[in-house]
C-alpha cells in the first residue's frame, strides 16, 4: 500500500518524473498572468509586496536549482542576490547607468563568474561541508564589499529611481517568468536528470558517464544568475543600497524555507511557497507585531514536521485525511 | 595483443593490501570469472577496472589507453561499464528514468535526444524483463529487480566490456537461469564480460575463463573445471586441512582403483 502510494506521489508531484506537475505548472503560469495587472490597481501598498513575492519566488527558484534539484544545500546563495544589487549601484555610481535590463546583464554575468570560480573547488564538498563553505563565502563576501569604498563600503548608496510605469514591478516579474520557465525547461531536459542523478548517487552518476562538477558547477551558475538579477532589480527599486539590506539574513533564509515549503525539487513549489510564505508572514505581522517572529518560528516548525515535501505534496495526497496520514508515515518512518 | 590488459595492479588501503600485482588479460569476446574467498579483492579490482579507484601500482589497459588517467565519468565513454555490488538507483526516479539516465550520457548519449534516451531505455527494461515496472520509482523495486536495473543501467551505456558486480546474490534458482540467459544474450551481442560471483554453478556454466584471488593475489587463471580441482585454489576456498585431505582421498582412491585392477589377476 504504502509503496504503490509513494510513487503516485512522487510522479504527481513531480519528484519521481522531475518534470513538475502539470497542474501546479498551469496554476503557476495563471498567477503570474494576474500579477501583470497589479500595478494598474495603482496601490502602492499591494505592488511592494508582490514585488517581493516575485522577488523572493526568484531567489527561491535559483535555490531549488542547487538545493532541490542537485540536492547541494547553499546556505549562501545570497551571496548572489547582494553581488547583483551591488553591481546595481555601482553602475549608477560610477558609470551614471540607470538602464535596468543594462543592471539585470551585468550583475548576472558577474554573479555567474563568481560561482564559476567559487563552484570548482566548493562543489567539490559534500552535504553539510558545501552548506558551511556557502555561508562562508556570503559572510566573506558581504565583508569585503563592506570594506571597498568603491563598491559602497560600510554606507548606503543611493540610486536614483526612475520607476515611470511600475519598471521594476515588470522587470521582476520578467525574471521570475524567465526563471520559471528556465527550471520548467532544465526539469525536462537532459541537463536536469543528470542533477537528480547527481542528487541520488554522485558516484553513480558518474559511472553512467554524468560529468558531476560541470553540471553542478553549472546548475550553480544559473541559480547564480536568479539571484543576481533579482538583486540588481530590488536595488533599482529600494532606491538605495547597503551591504545589510544587500546580505540580509531573511535574503538567504527565506528563499530555502519557501522552496521546502512548496515542493523541493520541483518546478513551481518555490513560487508556491512564495505566496503561501509571504501571506503567512505579513498576516501575522500585521496581526502580532511583536511577536511574530516567535509565530512565524512555529510555523516554518509545523510545515517541516507535517509536510515533509511541500504543499504541492498535498494536491497528489488521495484518500482524503487518512491519505494524508499514512503517506506521512510513509516519509516519516 | 589482447583486448583488456591488467597489468601488475596493487591496490593498498593504509595497512591493508587488497590488491598485490595481480596480471591477467581479457579476450575479446570472453566471459571471464573472477573468484575468490571473501575478502580477496574482487570488487577493489572491480572498482580498479572501471575507474572508481585510480591503482597504487601497475596499470589497466584498454583501447589504448590507461584507466587511471581517463576521468571516471569518461571511462563509460570509453566501452566500459559496470554494475554495483551494492545497488545504487537513483531512488527517487522511475525505472525507465534511471535506465534513460544511462543511454543521454553514455558512450552514445551525445547523438541521442532525451526521446530516444527514454525509447533505448525501454528496449533494454524488455530485455532484461522490467518492462512491467517501467513507471515505478526505483526505490520500489524488490532485489532482483534492483540487480536487474544495475544490468540495464549498465547496458544503456552500449558497452564492449561490462563489468558484473555478483549480480545473482540473492536470487533464487529460477531467477538465477534467467540471470544466466541474460549473461548469455548479452556476450552473444558481441560484448566481453567480466563477472565477480560466489555462485559457482553460473561461474562453471558461463565463464570461459577464471581468474582466481586470494588475500590480493592471483592464484590461479584457466579453464573454469580445471581451475577449480587446483589444490592451490580449493586451499585458500576451504582451507590446508581440507586440501590435505583431499589429497589422502585421492591417494585412497588411486591405490583402490590399483587393487581393483589387480585383483581380477588373482581370480583368474
Amino acid at each position: 500500500m504504502a509503496s504503490t502510494s509513494t510513487v503516485k506521489v512522487l510522479q504527481k508531484v513531480g519528484m519521481g518524473g522531475i518534470t513538475g506537475n502539470r497542474y501546479a505548472i498551469y496554476v503557476s503560469c495563471a498567477v503570474l498572468a494576474v500579477l501583470l495587472v497589479v500595478p494598474s490597481l495603482h496601490n502602492g501598498y499591494i505592488e511592494n509586496l508582490m514585488r517581493g513575492v516575485l522577488m523572493f519566488a526568484t531567489l527561491s527558484l535559483g535555490w531549488n536549482l542547487i538545493g532541490g534539484y542537485t540536492g547541494y544545500v547553499s546556505f549562501g546563495n545570497v551571496v548572489f542576490f547582494g553581488v547583483g544589487a551591488t553591481t546595481s549601484a555601482v553602475l549608477w555610481q560610477h558609470f551614471q547607468q540607470q538602464n535596468i535590463l543594462l543592471a539585470i546583464v551585468v550583475a548576472a554575468f558577474v554573479a555567474a563568474l563568481m560561482a564559476l570560480v567559487l563552484g570548482f573547488p566548493i562543489l567539490r564538498l559534500k552535504g553539510h561541508y558545501f552548506g558551511i563553505a556557502t555561508l562562508g563565502i556570503a559572510l566573506a563576501t558581504q565583508e569585503i564589499i563592506a570594506n571597498i569604498d568603491w563598491l559602497g563600503g560600510g554606507s548606503v548608496t543611493s540610486i536614483r529611481q526612475v520607476d515611470f510605469f511600475s519598471s521594476y514591478y515588470y522587470a521582476m516579474w520578467a525574471i521570475c517568468a524567465l526563471s520559471l520557465g528556465a527550471t520548467w525547461f532544465i526539469a525536462r531536459s537532459k541537463f536536469g536528470y543528470a542533477l537528480v542523478a547527481i542528487r541520488e548517487n554522485e558516484e553513480a552518476a558518474a559511472i553512467l558517464g554524468v560529468d558531476a562538477t560541470k553540471y553542478k558547477v553549472f546548475a550553480w551558475m544559473i541559480s547564480a544568475m536568479m539571484a543576481a538579477a533579482a538583486g540588481a532589480v530590488f536595488a533599482g527599486a529600494n532606491g538605495s543600497i547597503d551591504s545589510p539590506t544587500a546580505f540580509a539574513v531573511d535574503n538567504n533564509v527565506f528563499p530555502i524555507v519557501m522552496a521546502i515549503l512548496g515542493g523541493v525539487g520541483t518546478v513551481a513549489g518555490p513560487l508556491v511557497g512564495a505566496f503561501v510564505l509571504t501571506a503567512i508572514n505579513e498576516t501575522l505581522w500585521s496581526r502580532f507585531p511583536e511577536i511574530h517572529t516567535l509565530f512565524f518560528g512555529a510555523v516554518i516548525v509545523i510545515v517541516v514536521l507535517f509536510l515533509p515535501r511541500g504543499i504541492l505534496w498535498l494536491f497528489a495526497v488521495r484518500g482524503g485525511f487518512r491519505g494524508f496520514v499514512n503517506s506521512l508515515k510513509a516519509y516519516r518512518v | 595483443m589482447s583486448f583488456l590488459q591488467v597489468e601488475g595492479v596493487g591496490m593498498r588501503f593504509g595497512g591493508l593490501q587488497a590488491l598485490d600485482n595481480v596480471t591477467f588479460d581479457v579476450e575479446k569476446g570472453a566471459v571471464l570469472g573472477l573468484i575468490g574467498p571473501n575478502g580477496s579483492g574482487k570488487t577493489t579490482m572491480m572498482n580498479v577496472i572501471s575507474g572508481v579507484y585510480k591503482p597504487s601500482a601497475g596499470r589497466v589497459r584498454f583501447a589504448d589507453k590507461t584507466i587511471a588517467d581517463v576521468p571516471t565519468h569518461n571511462v563509460c565513454k570509453l566501452g566500459i561499464a559496470r554494475t554495483f555490488q551494492i545497488v545504487k538507483p537513483f531512488a527517487s526516479l522511475t525505472v525507465r528514468e534511471n535506465v534513460a539516465v544511462g543511454a543521454m550520457y553514455g558512450r552514445e548519449g551525445g547523438k541521442r535526444s532525451t526521446k530516444g534516451s527514454f525509447e533505448r531505455s525501454q528496449e533494454l527494461l524488455e530485455i532484461v524483463g522490467l518492462a512491467r515496472v517501467g513507471d515505478k520509482a526505483a526505490s520500489d523495486l524488490t532485489i532482483p529487480d534492483r540487480k536487474r536495473l544495475e544490468v540495464a543501467k549498465a547496458l544503456a551505456l552500449d558497452p564492449d566490456v561490462l563489468l558484473l558486480d555478483e549480480v545473482m546474490a540473492g536470487l533464487n534458482a529460477t531467477e538465477v537461469d534467467e540471470a544466466i540467459d541474460l549473461i548469455r544474450t548479452v556476450n552473444g551481442r558481441g560484448v566481453t564480460l567480466i563477472i565477480v560471483e560466489h555462485l559457482m554453478k553460473a561461474i562453471m556454466s558461463v565463464c570461459t575463463s577464471v581468474v582466481v584471488l586470494a588475500e590480493g593475489r592471483k592464484i590461479a587463471e584457466g579453464l573454469p573445471h580445471v581451475v577449480v580441482q587446483s589444490p592451490e585454489v580449493i586451499k585458500a576456498y576451504l582451507g590446508s586441512r581440507f586440501a590435505e585431505r583431499q589429497a589422502q582421498l585421492e591417494e585412497i582412491k588411486r591405490e583402490a582403483d590399483l587393487a581393483r585392477q589387480v585383483e581380477p589377476g588373482a581370480h583368474a
